[in-house]
């Protein structure tokens, strides 16, 4: 009798626990993000502040943006290095643009096109040139930050267009416009990945490339449309960084941005093999990161030891995902 | 009988996210017996074989071996109490060399450390002597065609001197005479005392190999005795719950006109001078033994092979195939064969694999319906009797044959014109392969054009009209569907026999 209700009692236990498993596999960040945020607010009366929940959103607007990039990039089974310095080239030339035509649109429309431009060309060298992305994108990262400095003459160029600096200082109803271009900007990648052909071969290619080519998906078409997606979204970060400033200087600005949106990638639970990640994954990561740096300087850490606090983060990360 | 077996698993229970797969299944082993594991797709023989293995950890049950009782927890612990595991998809690494690929996670090393690759190299040869095979210990293996791949597995398992070697469909893509092989080497494993776990949908090699069996349905054992006793028969329907014909299945026919002429097809070292048509309505089969290039000659006609000279018409129109996108706008469809490698998305749910070559099928307005996807996957999933509680779970999770399944439905769904099978069986359990032979005659019946790629023998002469059999790259052999023998089409796969009989 005893023996039959232990059993039972055993049983239970097994289907609760496969269930907070399964529940922790497929949520795991935001659970994350559930307690960090708990966390902070408890340690910091600051921290949940209206103003300082708004100024973290708009810290993490522009990784958050090249993460969205990073993260399709690392669906399909690559990686990005390039985006920091992509990001300097296209601001340097589109504030060129903008000084040279006196329009804002132009300015735009030359950033979206040297940004698409840069990511083109890096699948260009992955699909048809069959090199590593690791080593395509170090090589563009090398490349793209050279020409900046060398347009920039190693110094820092200014809009001298008024109302460029509106783009990403002005707010609708409190909430500034690179939060709102960051929110509509995951929608989007959110919408291409999950409901559309792209995203689907996407997942494919970076799970199995030999099924994916032999299931009649035009491997290279999409490793084209994954690198320039990527690129895109850079020059929309690059925008929102030139006009927060109305200047981007070619030394300084973008270093270390790919390892920042790798980072949240990584936290958001995306594998580094590709085939397996979410979007909402990355957004969550991205928060995780903002909120980390905020409470490190609402409590007054070193700015030295906070790269430390991050590469850990990341390290724990990881650890999580190769438990599964 | 003794009276007390080798192994016992006792009342063994699983369940997957609280659906049970494993009903107190009770399995005995004897020492040096050759048990067959029988049943179903999804019946459950893959999951109770990973609790046997230490992969699966049961809910409930007990595992006894040699009289004492042990528990699985890792592959490891289960390989340290003398059981090995061949498993039902090939595990070998592409990118290590055979030899590093047999002695993976045990390399033999000298008193320093460094590795006795000499050493490694000659227990390998040594190991795939036995089983007939003789290549280079220091190859690649993603240089070796699938059978050697499995042979490699096979020759894994044997080199640990194991008391229980598990092999779960070890022969799914094996040419005869390398079946023939392994069984002599079960036999004398068997009399030097190894007991053997055989899974298998092909019931002649049961027959001819096994000593008991038990069968499995919906997790549950529904049967156990000696092969001896039982005719095929019997035992087919135990597994299936009715009796299958081996009869041939087409009888009359009629065809229409030519839809697919190939001409002078060649590629260097792969095959040469291929010639040969399909019309509408007709299932052509080409059999012959491992390596004979049948699969690299589809795989270049549906343009995932671009190296090769000659012509392909459709319709009478020349086309040029360079990409499998291509090939499908050409109408031409192809199913591979090794679907671990060349079919499944690992990462993907049932239903997405399903929809990925047809996505056009499911789009409005560029956007995916889920929806319909959902709903065409139920009809499949009635049709082809696939077995899954929640189409969502990622395919890794289904069966092998259920795998194979959804497969063969993702190609049904494009639905070309022209429709090429490589091994479509594989892994299939006997009832189920007669449902998709009606599907395949079901498809020349409304016009299209098949062929059907298979080393087995049986299977082209049950469903082709007409048969070409492949020796080293060429077509040694012509037959109609109901003049040819098995004996007749085997002396022209081994190459003994050369001339070509011509379709009038
Ligand atoms: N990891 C898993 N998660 C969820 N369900 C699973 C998992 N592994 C197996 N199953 C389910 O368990 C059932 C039995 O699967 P199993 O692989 O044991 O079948 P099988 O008898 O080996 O079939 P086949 O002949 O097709 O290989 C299937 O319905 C399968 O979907
Ligand atoms: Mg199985």
């Amino acid at each position: 009798m005893a023996n039959l209700e232990l059993k039972e009692y055993n049983q239970q236990t097994s289907t609760t626990k496969t269930r907070l498993s399964w529940l922790w596999s497929e949520y795991s960040v935001i659970i994350a993000f559930l307690i960090i945020f708990i966390a902070a607010s408890i340690m910091s009366p600051r921290f949940l502040d209206i103003n300082n929940q708004l100024n973290i959103l708009m810290q993490v607007s522009i990784i958050g943006i090249v993460a969205l990039g990073m993260t399709v990039v690392m669906l399909s089974g690559g990686i990005d290095l390039s985006v920091g310095s992509v990001l300097v080239l296209v601001g340097v030339i589109s504030v060129l643009a903008l000084n040279a035509s006196g329009s804002i649109f132009v300015a735009i429309l030359t950033a979206l096109a040297i940004g698409s431009a840069a990511g083109f060309l890096n699948g260009l060298m992955v699909a048809k040139g069959r090199i590593a992305s690791f080593i395509a994108t170090l090589g563009m990262m090398a490349g793209a930050r050279s020409i900046a400095l060398y347009i920039a003459e190693g110094g820092s160029v200014s809009g001298k267009v008024s109302g460029f600096t509106a783009i990403a200082n002005s707010d609708l109803w409190l909430i500034d416009y690179p939060i709102i271009i960051f929110l509509i900007m995951t929608v989007l990648v959110y919408v291409l990945m999950h409901k559309t052909r792209f995203g689907r071969y996407v997942y494919a290619l970076g799970s199995n490339e030999k099924a994916a080519l032999l299931s009649a998906i035009r491997v290279d078409r999409v490793k084209l449309g994954v690198y320039s997606l990527a690129g895109l979204l850079v020059s929309v970060a690059a925008i929102i960084e030139t006009s927060r400033l109305n200047s981007i200087s070619s030394s300084s600005s973008g270093v270390q941005y790919e390892l920042d949106a790798i980072a949240a990638v990584i936290i958001g639970g995306t594998r580094m093999t590709g085939g397996r990640g979410k979007i909402i994954g990355t957004f969550f990561g991205v928060l995780i990161l903002g909120i980390l740096n905020n409470m490190m300087n609402l409590m007054n850490v070193s700015p030295h030891l906070q790269g430390f606090v991050k590469g850990l983060i990341i390290i724990v990360a990881v650890l999580f995902q190769k438990r599964e | 009988m003794s009276a007390d077996p080798f192994m016992i698993m006792k009342n063994i229970e699983k369940s997957f996210n609280g659906v049970p797969v494993l009903k107190k299944v009770t399995l005995e082993i004897q020492r040096g017996e050759i048990h067959a594991l029988l049943g179903e797709n999804g019946a459950g023989k893959s999951t109770l074989m990973n609790v046997l293995g230490g992969v699966h950890q049961p809910d409930n049950g007990l595992i006894n071996l040699n009289g004492e009782a042990v528990k699985m927890t890792t592959p490891r612990v289960s390989q340290a109490h003398g059981i090995s595991f061949i498993h039902q998809e090939l595990n070998v690494v592409p990118d290590l060399r055979v030899y590093e690929n047999m002695f993976l996670g045990s390399e033999l090393r000298n008193k320093i450390g460094f590795l006795k690759v000499e050493e490694m190299c000659r227990q390998t040869s040594s190991v795939l002597e036995q089983l007939g095979v003789s290549i280079n210990p220091k190859e690649y293996v993603r240089n070796l065609d699938t059978s050697y791949k499995q042979l490699i597995e096979i020759a894994k398992a044997l080199l640990h001197k194991s008391s229980l070697i598990i092999m779960d469909e070890p022969t799914s893509s094996l040419a005869e005479h390398e079946v023939n092989r392994l069984f002599k080497l079960m036999n004398n494993l068997k009399n030097s005392g190894v007991s053997i776990i055989y899974i298998s949908h092909k019931l002649k090699e049961i027959k001819k190999v096994c000593d008991r069996y038990t069968v499995l349905r919906d997790g549950e054992v529904v049967g156990t005795g000696c092969i001896e006793n039982e005719s095929l028969d019997t035992i087919t329907k135990l597994m299936v719950g009715k009796s299958i014909s081996e009869d041939r299945f087409i009888h009359g026919h009629s065809f229409g006109p030519v839809l697919l002429e190939v001409n002078h097809l060649t590629s260097e070292g792969l095959f040469n001078n291929i010639d040969f048509t399909v019309r509408k309505g007709e299932i052509l089969g080409f059999t012959g033994l491992a390596g004979d290039g049948r699969t690299e000659l589809f795989e270049s006609l549906f343009g995932y092979r671009k190296n090769y000279s000659g012509s392909i018409k459709i319709n009478n129109q020349p086309v040029k195939i360079d990409h499998p996108s291509k090939a499908i706008k050409a109408g031409i469809g192809l199913v591979p064969k090794d679907r671990k490698e060349n079919a499944i998305i690992k990462d993907l749910s049932v239903v997405h694999n399903m929809s990925l070559s047809a996505m056009r099928n499911f789009e409005k307005f560029g956007f995916i319906r889920d929806q319909l996807e959902n709903q065409i996957f139920q009809s499949y999933k009635e049709k082809l009797n696939i077995k899954v509680h929640n189409a969502g779970i990622t395919i890794d999770k289904l069966s092998g044959g259920n795998q194979q399944k959804v497969i063969i439905a993702k190609w049904l769904e494009v639905n070309t014109d022209i429709i090429i099978f490589d091994n479509p069986t594989q892994g299939i359990d006997v009832g189920a392969k007669q449902e998709i032979y009606h599907h395949i005659i079901t498809l020349a019946e409304q016009g299209k054009a098949v062929i059907i790629l298979s080393s087995e023998a049986p299977e082209v002469l049950k469903i082709c009209h007409n048969i070409y059999v492949m020796y080293q790259g060429e077509i040694t052999a012509r037959f109609k569907g109901e003049e040819a023998t098995e004996d007749e089409i085997m002396s022209y796969a081994t190459g003994s026999k050369r001339e070509a009989h011509q379709i009038g």
